[in-house]
């Protein structure tokens, strides 16, 4: 047994008894970590936070080598957003990006980069920003993160150098863009606007204000692709209306 | 090691059932009610069965009742103006025992978490919609956790009664009375700065 030391987001938790509680941190140094923080729902815990969902924390906890349920010893507050408490859309993306986090990521692997812009993601929703916009900034860092970056300069499917904007069709199985002479052969191919296109090649450089017709069409391709990477649909994607 | 006889391992089993009853405790309550004066285990089960079969949801506020109605809302002393919106019924019980609200209560059910599945669905918000149109309030008191999922609880249902021409109030938070600021956590001293209140 050995004591750990890191900063981290509580993207879940879990009443484990009258008294205490399961926290889920994305911490920065060791990725997602579950530990037992015990008394920490009594108002008076020995905690110097309350454990609440999305506030970051600097952590002491007893990391157990076999496995085993791990004990949170000291938390102090770093941040929160509570912008986000009267926000409701904005606070539905925190949570979907919360949502991204844990699905996605196995314990104890490490993800800094994805950290980073988890938060920058969370300030930028606590500030009142477009939450589309952020969503589809992060689902684009997280695929990438993932591995499963879509492909968009060349087809998902043959490969080919994709010189057009004309004419595409992107698909979330394939992992990208379709280029005109592979669509007819594959399944869940759903038209790409040049507009989408340019708009998703923009994303993966970094933050883009959207049109109107950019955001449903992203959102909904960025979507369909976390779906296909998770093997199912988040529970947050019900909340988040374009 | 030979299993306990089928009525025992039955026993155990539901009780284990019970918030923070392990196996262990489980055993030992089971162990207690059979040992001896089994009055005791012949009146707990007659009682569970009676609030079982007799204690349903009030129609209107979905507080625990045994009529249609419950105490809070058939009597004509309580406030029909003002609605204090909480969780669940133990919310109203640990309000009623400060013995200072006047008003009456609407039960929601859960609070809103959207991580766990707990959807606006799942939670009575339509039928405070209902009361709102329907009953002469004036003021509702969202009286939800102090978590974000109690704020997102609390929010969903402002959202929901924006332009519904009732005054809205959040219960404060912050440091609590007759403890020293010394004492008081990080978080309690910043909910207490965030709601600081004008000297009137
Ligand atoms: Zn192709
Ligand atoms: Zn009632």
């Amino acid at each position: 047994m050995s004591l750990e030391k890191a900063t981290g987001l509580i993207i879940r938790t879990t009443d484990w008894s009258e008294s205490s509680r399961i926290a889920t941190f994305f911490t920065k140094e060791f990725g997602k970590i579950r530990v037992l923080a015990k008394g920490g729902r009594r108002i008076k815990s020995n905690f110097e936070v309350a454990l609440d969902l999305l506030s970051v924390c600097s952590i002491v906890w007893l990391r157990k080598p076999q496995g085993g349920l791990e004990i949170l010893t000291e938390a102090r507050s770093e941040e929160r957003f509570n912008g986000l408490r009267s926000n409701l859309p904005n606070l539905y993306a925190a949570y979907y990006l919360a949502e991204l986090v844990n699905e996605g990521l196995q314990d104890y692997d490490p993800h800094e980069q994805l950290y980073t812009h988890t938060l920058e993601g969370l300030r930028l929703l606590n500030a009142g920003g477009d939450p589309i916009g952020v969503i589809c900034w992060y689902e684009m860092l997280w695929l990438t993160e993932l591995g499963y970056r879509p492909r968009l300069n060349e087809c998902g499917s043959c490969g080919q150098a994709i010189l057009r904007a004309s004419g595409l069709n992107y698909s979330a199985g394939a992992g990208g863009v379709i280029c005109p002479s592979c669509a007819p052969s594959i399944k869940d191919k759903r038209p790409l606007s040049a507009e989408g296109w340019r708009a998703l090649v923009e994303l993966e450089k970094g933050h883009v204000s959207l049109t109107y017709a950019q955001r449903h069409e992203l959102k909904s391709v960025l979507e369909q692709t976390v779906c296909v990477v998770l093997g199912k649909r988040p529970r947050l994607a019900d909340y988040i209306v374009a | 090691m030979a299993e306990p006889i089928g009525p025992i391992s039955r026993l155990t089993k539901e009780l284990t059932k019970l918030p923070g009853i392990g196996p262990k405790s489980a055993d030992r309550l089971a162990h207690f009610l059979l040992a001896g004066d089994r009055s005791v285990a012949t009146q707990l089960a007659e009682a569970l069965y009676h609030a079982v079969s007799s204690v349903r949801a009030c129609r209107k506020c979905g507080n625990y009742s045994e009529g249609e109605l419950c105490p809070i809302c058939l009597d004509p002393k309580r406030d029909p103006s003002l609605i204090c919106v909480v969780e669940t019924p133990r919310d109203i019980d640990a309000i009623e025992r400060v013995g200072f609200f006047k008003g009456r209560y609407h039960v929601l059910g859960g609070r809103l978490a959207p991580l766990e599945g707990i959807g606006p669905d799942k939670l009575s918000y339509s039928s405070l919609v209902d009361r709102v149109h329907q009953e002469q309030i004036k003021e509702i008191i969202l009286a939800t956790s102090p978590t974000l999922e109690g704020d997102t609880t609390a929010l969903f249902a402002a959202n929901l009664l924006k332009g519904a021409g009732v005054t809205l109030s959040r219960l404060a938070r912050g440091v609590p009375t007759g403890s020293s600021l010394e004492l008081a956590n990080t978080q309690m001293l910043l909910d207490a700065l965030e709601g600081r209140q004008k000297f009137t």
